[in-house]
């Protein structure tokens, strides 16, 4: 595998107290779909404006599919796709006349573009709707559109900026394959970035999980839920004895702790334990009433790593801050 | 270059002709300024009837004088907005599109330059078509050219106001570019509006006017352009300026204000 997006230290202040982005460095590999996850306002909308070359960092390097961003915007540009959180199709227009625009403004040859136009319009099921015009379209038709606007020009990266906030369930799915589509089919790098813990784990290869601007931990979703601990059972046993030595000493129980007669345990390998346990303690002439098997969550993960849950670092109040700091520049 | 810029040239002009309460204000808006004014304001019937082309640059009546001075104007009214739809862009995301595509900053002001010369030009030609009209309408007085007034005549009047149009169109696309917002930009637009076009020949002789204010007037582009085409559309026994004055002036204007258009897109709209 070759990286096609090398960071180094990229830094964004926004101002004396606001830095958005503090110091980060990673590589995305040719092909992956890597993610950003963070809470609102961690930093994740800011790298991919730097990296999209929307937004000068304030200092570090950047190299975009071999291009650097600081010398060689429009060569990067060339070769990237974005689909931005807020949209921006052209409400005035039509679907296909949104993508007409999009292809002119990428200068993609207009019979290569015409063809592509129409397949990307199926694949995104806007066939029908291509007519009419995108003010008539629902939030999730929109973004669809986006997304095959992004594509038009072949980029071999394409950014997508929380690609499914505010959708319904069905359309998220629907998107969410479409990218996986992406990647098998086209080889297209994707990063995305997200708050949500199911979007992250189920489509990234990788994910870096970003707080306050800082990385604080980049792996595969699986080798992330491992380093928080493995799996954990839940058991009720009848009666007052403590079967927690008996656990214990079973294979591959990493933890056991008792509470009543509830027994929380922590497993390497959760559904291979369950009949040890339970061969355990009825040996021991308890009587089990209840079992459940719980996977490590991403959730977890970040709690591990940033000291706090997703939903609570949604509500801190810091990170308001760097989005009004955004917001008043944009107003200026 | 150009393919993109005449894409998104034709994006305006969509927006524009879609709209169709945009049609009818282009058609009332005239009606109302040539019927009301033009007609309310005929000053040259206070003056003997001799001296009349004498102080209206040679158009037999102040109607005359005045439809031609309301082409720039209505031009100028064109003009004013043709920003506008940057700040809507830049609100609703649209701009960050055409930042990230790989298209010359100045693509996005001289798209919008270009459609507002067309739509101006358009407009432009409805009211001179009204204006005329209005000589078949009894009790009114309408729009009478030189005698001979011909083809020629004609192209010069609207390569006057296409030279206008850039100029003003170019003012206030840069200035929509660099306020960044709505409010700020109603306020400059109102702020220069209204001096532009009562501080100018467009409405009223400049001889007329007191001399400080003609001194500003004389050098009012709008002037210029009115002066310029009223020496087509009739015979002036006194120009303001000469003809290759008034064109040389309104060219080097348009140039400048096209040109800073340009720089300041590049500043402005490149990653900050």
């Amino acid at each position: 595998m070759t990286a096609i997006v090398e960071v180094k230290n990229l830094t964004k202040r926004f101002s004396e107290d606001v830095l958005a982005v503090d110091n980060v460095s990673f590589t995305v590999e040719e092909g992956e779909v890597f993610g950003f996850l963070g809470p609102n306002g961690a930093g994740k909308s800011t790298t991919i404006n730097m990296l999209t070359t929307l937004l000068k960092p304030t200092s570090g390097k950047a190299i975009v599919a071999g291009f650097d961003l600081a010398r060689q915007q429009d060569e990067v540009r060339k070769v990237i796709g974005l689909v931005p959180q807020d949209l921006t199709v052209d409400d005035e227009l039509s679907g296909r006349e949104n993508m007409y625009l999009q292809a002119d403004l990428y200068n993609v040859d207009r019979d290569r573009a015409k063809r592509d136009i129409e397949d990307l319009l199926r694949v995104v099921n806007l066939e029908e709707a291509a007519d009419r015009r995108v003010k008539t379209y629902s939030g999730g038709m929109r973004k669809r559109l986006e997304l095959a606007e992004g594509l038009i020009h072949h980029p071999r990266i394409l950014f997508l900026d929380e690609p499914t906030l505010g959708l319904d369930i069905q359309t998220r799915v629907a998107i969410w394959d479409y990218i996986k589509d992406l990647k098998a089919k086209h080889n297209i790098t994707v990063f995305l970035t997200t708050h949500y813990l199911e979007e992250a784990d189920g489509l990234c290869d990788r994910i870096a999980i970003i707080d306050r601007g800082k990385i604080v931990a980049l792996d595969t979703p699986a080798a992330l839920k491992r380093s928080v601990g493995g799996d954990v059972v839940d058991l009720i046993v009848d009666g007052t004895a403590d079967f927690s030595g008996t656990i214990r000493q079973v294979d591959g129980i990493l933890d056991v702790r008792r509470e009543d007669g509830a027994y929380r345990i922590k497993a390497v390998k959760g559904e291979a334990s369950i009949p040890k346990v339970l061969q355990a303690v009825s040996g021991q002439g308890g009587n089990v009433t209840s079992v459940s098997l719980s996977r490590p969550s991403l959730d977890q993960a970040f709690l591990e790593y940033t000291g706090r849950s997703m939903r609570d670092a949604e509500q801190s109040g810091g990170f308001d801050r760097a989005a009004a700091a955004r917001a008043s520049k944009r107003r200026r | 270059m150009l393919r993109e810029t005449w894409a998104l040239t034709a994006r305006e002009l969509k927006h524009w002709y879609r709209v169709k309460v945009q049609i009818f204000m282009t058609l009332i808006q005239p009606i109302v300024w040539l019927g009301l004014f033009g007609q309310a304001f005929n000053i040259g019937v206070l003056l003997p009837s001799q001296t009349v082309p004498m102080f209206f640059s040679g158009a037999p009546d102040y109607f005359s004088f005045m439809a031609i001075g309301m082409l720039a104007v209505n031009a100028l009214f064109t003009c004013m907005f043709s920003g506008m739809s940057i700040v809507w862009d830049r609100r609703f995301g649209f701009l960050n599109k055409l930042k990230v595509a790989p298209i010359p900053r100045g693509a996005v002001p001289i798209s919008r330059i270009l459609a507002t010369v067309i739509r101006s030009t358009i407009q432009v030609s409805i009211v001179l078509a009204i204006a005329l009209a209005f000589q078949y309408i009894p009790g009114l007085t309408g729009l009478t050219l030189k005698e001979g007034f011909g083809i020629v005549d004609l192209a010069g009047m609207f390569a006057v106001l296409f030279l206008l149009s850039t100029a003003f169109a170019s003012l206030f696309t840069t200035i929509a570019l660099a306020v960044e917002n709505q409010e700020t930009l109603f306020g400059v637009i109102n702020l220069l509006n209204l001096p532009l076009m009562f501080a100018s020949a467009a409405l009223f002789p400049t001889a007329m006017m007191p001399d400080w204010l003609r001194a500003v007037a004389d050098y009012n582009p709008l002037t210029w352009a009115a002066d310029a085409m009223r020496q087509f559309a009739f015979i002036d026994p006194n120009p303001i300026h000469s003809l290759t004055a008034d064109i040389l002036g309104l060219l080097a204007v348009a140039v400048l204000l096209m040109g800073a258009s340009v720089v300041v897109s590049r500043k402005l709209l490149s990653n900050r």
